[in-house]
């Protein structure tokens, strides 16, 4: 009997402790694996917007937790634009260019302009100290491998002191030609592997990926609902009419969202239930069945009722959510 | 102590008279019996009903010596109270004084739903030409405040319909304050004495109604009473009766006085009965006869049954809406939800709706398709019902029937496991029953009618016998 307790105690104590561990471990990949994408993509900025590539650069923030303190590294996979992967527009033509920032003016919640959806002029993006960039060609030594930005050492990170974090962020610029490039990020403790980082997150404002050239894959992103949301409006661009969007969370279990074709932004809104607020909600995207669509990118962002972005967030905060269906019934008068 | 044994013997001779009639209706029996308060050689009119004992109207003499008349040399009437002694015993009357008594005839009486304020029958006064021999005062109702004492008329006030012209009185008020009814020969009336009514609109009385040719004949109509179940009892002397005056009641039917029933005897006699007073649950009561030469108080009860706490009866309902509570917040889903009800019918639909053929378990499930993948969850969700009979005396009656039409009723559905039962009692609730598992009925008169059925067990270990009561209300009308 004493045995038994103890296994429960025990058991009690990894489900405890291991249930955030596992939720965070795959933070570090961006994307995420939980959200089955398989690239994200930048345009040169000599690209045509209709495809997929709404502003050619694209924003992605690393929160490394306070007590994390050694150096880390953000590995850029297949960071060149040429080989494997990539989109080519003719020939390949396009440099990218990586550009990793710390230190004040980078935490998008202290600086709305850092997020990246300020346009006009005298908006910087690039805000925060500069601490690392390359500019990527059609390099073959690149083609379809890791290329590591770093050591950084996280207090070089903006404090954000809700999460607890040092914020850092990565910029991808198409800064000439037009082809797309596609990549994926990973943030390790590693400069040669894929070692995650205990508690650290990846998370953007405004998601430009690629989608699966088959029809039965599903991608998905994961939005953050914070506090004292009560709908939120959904953006989404050039997504082709391929397919369908579903938002699903525990008290959706898949409400449609209008998709855009190709080169134009659809907007709707989507009400939040007040159960939902401190979770995330799926985004999921499903492929139209009757003709593939290849090649496909898209642009999604959200803001909520204030007009605030949300976040992405690659390891989605709270799990993924699992709609719960909820059977009702009621007597009624016997019809005569 | 041989009244008593005479009392018990006919009540037990009664029931089994009821019991042998099984499926027969039954004339509804009253007993009466007269008050000890009352005194001989005087008159003792209009009894009401009060927390501590009856109140009423009195020419008795004060005292002994003491005997008050009015200018017409005829004793003057007051109101008296006899209070409870016990359950069967009254205490010698007190009489109600106020700047009125020993001047006018007071009484009779009726309280406001707050207790406190009284309506009474007094004179309308008329000055010098009173005080002439031949000269007789009209009635009129007169307000006043009944002093913490409980015997004294205070801040006596009239009532403003009173008129020296005409006669004014006899006050009954609802039980929500509403309505008073009363008797008056104003012009404009059947004939006679009629019934009006007035309705508290705006603080105020407003004028007087008069109850229509239903009720008021060209006879008399006096002693209204207004019962709480909105029976409305009243005299009159009109051709059908048992003779002089007899006790009627009436009921409201979609706004209009249905026509008079007449009080079967020994209520109702061949000499003047009038100013029937009763209990909430119409068992027992009070009325006024001079079926023994003078005016006096009879106690009546009925020796029906008649439940005051009865269940209404609740239909077995096998009926259900499901939904998904979730799928019905929004228009479109791109789902579809597929139902099984575990009686082998489906349904499909976010909300759908199905009635189960009888008790049982069912296992009702959930299947939702995904019409964007095509997937479909089985058992999504499931909820087990169990569904289980209402346990209960059942009426199986029709709902609405016609006046004169023969009806069935039957308590062959009656759902109580483990009870051995050993009676059916009806209580069709126009003072007749019936005895019988089934049984029939004529209603002859429009109305609604709340029908009793109360079982009861044979005796148990200990002699114990369970009893339930069920009601249902039956929708008479009018033979077409």
């Amino acid at each position: 009997m004493k045995l038994n307790i103890s296994i429960y105690k025990i058991l009690l104590l990894v489900l405890l402790l291991g249930f955030p561990l596992f939720v965070e471990l795959y933070g570090q990949p961006v994307p995420g694996k939980d959200e089955n994408i398989p690239f994200l993509v930048t345009f040169g900025k000599d690209g045509l917007t209709s495809w997929g590539d709404a502003d050619f650069y694209q924003i992605f923030f690393f929160s490394i937790p306070k007590d994390y303190g050694k150096p880390f590294y953000i590995r850029v996979f297949d960071p060149d634009c040429g080989g494997e992967n990539d989109e080519i527009q003719g020939e390949f033509n396009t440099k990218t260019k990586f550009s990793v920032y710390g230190g004040k003016g980078v935490d998008p919640e202290k600086n709305e302009e850092s997020r990246g959806l300020l346009k006009g002029v005298g908006v910087n993006y690039k805000t925060g100290n500069l601490l690392a960039s390359k500019i990527f060609g059609n390099e073959a030594k690149y083609d379809n491998k890791y290329y590591s930005f770093g050591p950084f050492n996280p207090s070089e990170g903006d404090f954000n002191t809700r999460w607890n974090s040092n914020i850092f962020k990565i910029v991808c610029e198409g800064i000439s030609g037009d082809d797309g490039n596609l990549y994926r990020y990973f943030l390790s403790s590693d400069p040669n592997n894929d070692i995650p980082i205990e508690g650290a997150n990846a998370f953007t404002y405004s998601y430009h990926f690629r989608m699966w050239n088959n029809f039965k894959s599903v991608s998905h992103i994961y939005p953050y609902i914070d506090t004292g949301i009560v709908y939120i409006r959904q953006s989404n661009f050039d997504w082709d009419i391929d397919g369908n969007i579903l938002v699903v969370s525990r008290y959706k279990q898949g409400i449609p969202v209008p998709i855009s074709n190709q080169d134009n932004w659809v907007k709707s809104n989507i009400p939040i239930e007040p159960q939902e607020v401190g979770s995330s909600l799926d985004f999921q995207f499903h492929k139209r069945q009757e003709e593939l669509v290849k090649n496909n990118n898209v642009v999604v962002t959200l803001e909520n009722q204030r007009g605030d972005a949300l976040k992405f967030f690659s390891s989605p905060i709270g799990g993924v959510p699992v709609y719960q269906p909820k059977l009702g019934y009621e007597k009624i008068k016997p019809k005569k | 102590m041989a009244r008593r044994l005479l009392y018990i013997i006919t009540s037990i001779l009664i029931v089994l008279f009821v019991s042998l009639q099984t499926s027969a209706q039954q004339p509804a029996v009253y007993q009466v019996k007269r008050m000890s308060f009352n005194w001989n050689g005087f008159s003792n009119i209009s009894p009401v009903i009060v927390k501590d004992g009856i109140m009423f109207c009195s020419n008795r003499r004060l005292s002994g010596f003491k005997d008050i008349t009015g200018y017409d040399g005829r004793r003057l009437y007051n109101i008296y109270l006899a209070e409870k002694k016990d359950t069967s015993e009254f205490r010698k009357p007190r009489v109600l004084k106020s700047d009125r008594s020993n001047k006018f005839n007071n009484g009779p009486l009726c309280f406001a739903p707050d207790g406190k304020t009284v309506y009474f029958t007094s004179e309308v006064e008329t000055g010098k030409i009173a005080e002439n021999k031949n000269f007789k005062n009209h009635s009129g109702i007169f307000i006043a405040d009944l002093a913490d004492n409980g015997t004294d008329l205070i801040s006596i006030r009239p009532f403003k319909y009173n008129n020296p012209q005409y006669e004014v009185g006899q006050p009954s008020i609802s039980k929500d304050g509403k309505y008073l009814f009363f008797a008056s020969d104003m012009p404009g009336g059947q004939g006679g004495s009629d019934l009006y009514y007035c309705e508290f609109i705006n603080g105020d009385w407003a004028q007087p109604l008069n109850l229509g040719p239903k009720v008021n004949s060209s006879g008399i109509e006096n002693y209204p009473y207004i019962h709480p179940s909105g029976k409305l009892y009243f005299a009159s002397n009109r051709p059908g009766g048992i003779g002089k005056l007899d006790v009627y009641f009436t009921s409201l039917y979609n706004g209009s006085w249905e026509d008079p029933f007449l009080l079967p005897e020994p209520i109702n006699s061949t000499s003047d009965d009038f100013a029937l007073v009763a209990e909430p649950n119409l068992q027992t009561g009070y009325f006024t006869s001079n079926r023994r030469r003078d005016d006096q108080i009879y106690e009546f009860a009925s020796t029906i049954i008649r439940k005051a706490s009865c269940d209404t009866l609740a239909e077995n309902n096998y009926c259900y809406r499901f939904f998904e509570e979730n799928a019905i917040k929004y228009d479109t889903m791109p789902f579809r939800y597929e139902w099984k009800f575990g009686d082998g019918t489906n349904a499909t639909g976010p909300v759908v709706e199905h009635c189960f053929r009888g008790p049982g378990t069912y296992i009702v499930q959930l299947d939702v398709v995904n019409l964007i993948t095509k997937k479909v969850t089985y058992n999504e969700k499931t909820q087990t019902l169990v569904l289980t009979e209402i346990e209960q005396p059942y009426i199986s009656a029709p709902d609405r029937i016609s006046s004169n039409q023969k009806i069935n009723l039957s308590a062959d559905s009656t759902n109580l496991p483990g009870w051995k039962i050993a009676q059916y009692y009806w209580n069709f609730g126009d003072e007749t029953i019936a005895v019988g598992k089934e049984v029939e009925k004529i209603y002859l008169k429009p109305g609604i009618y709340n029908i009793q059925l109360i079982v009861s067990t044979e005796p148990e270990s200990g002699g114990l016998v369970r009893e339930a009561c069920i009601s249902k209300n039956i929708i008479v009308i009018r033979q077409p």
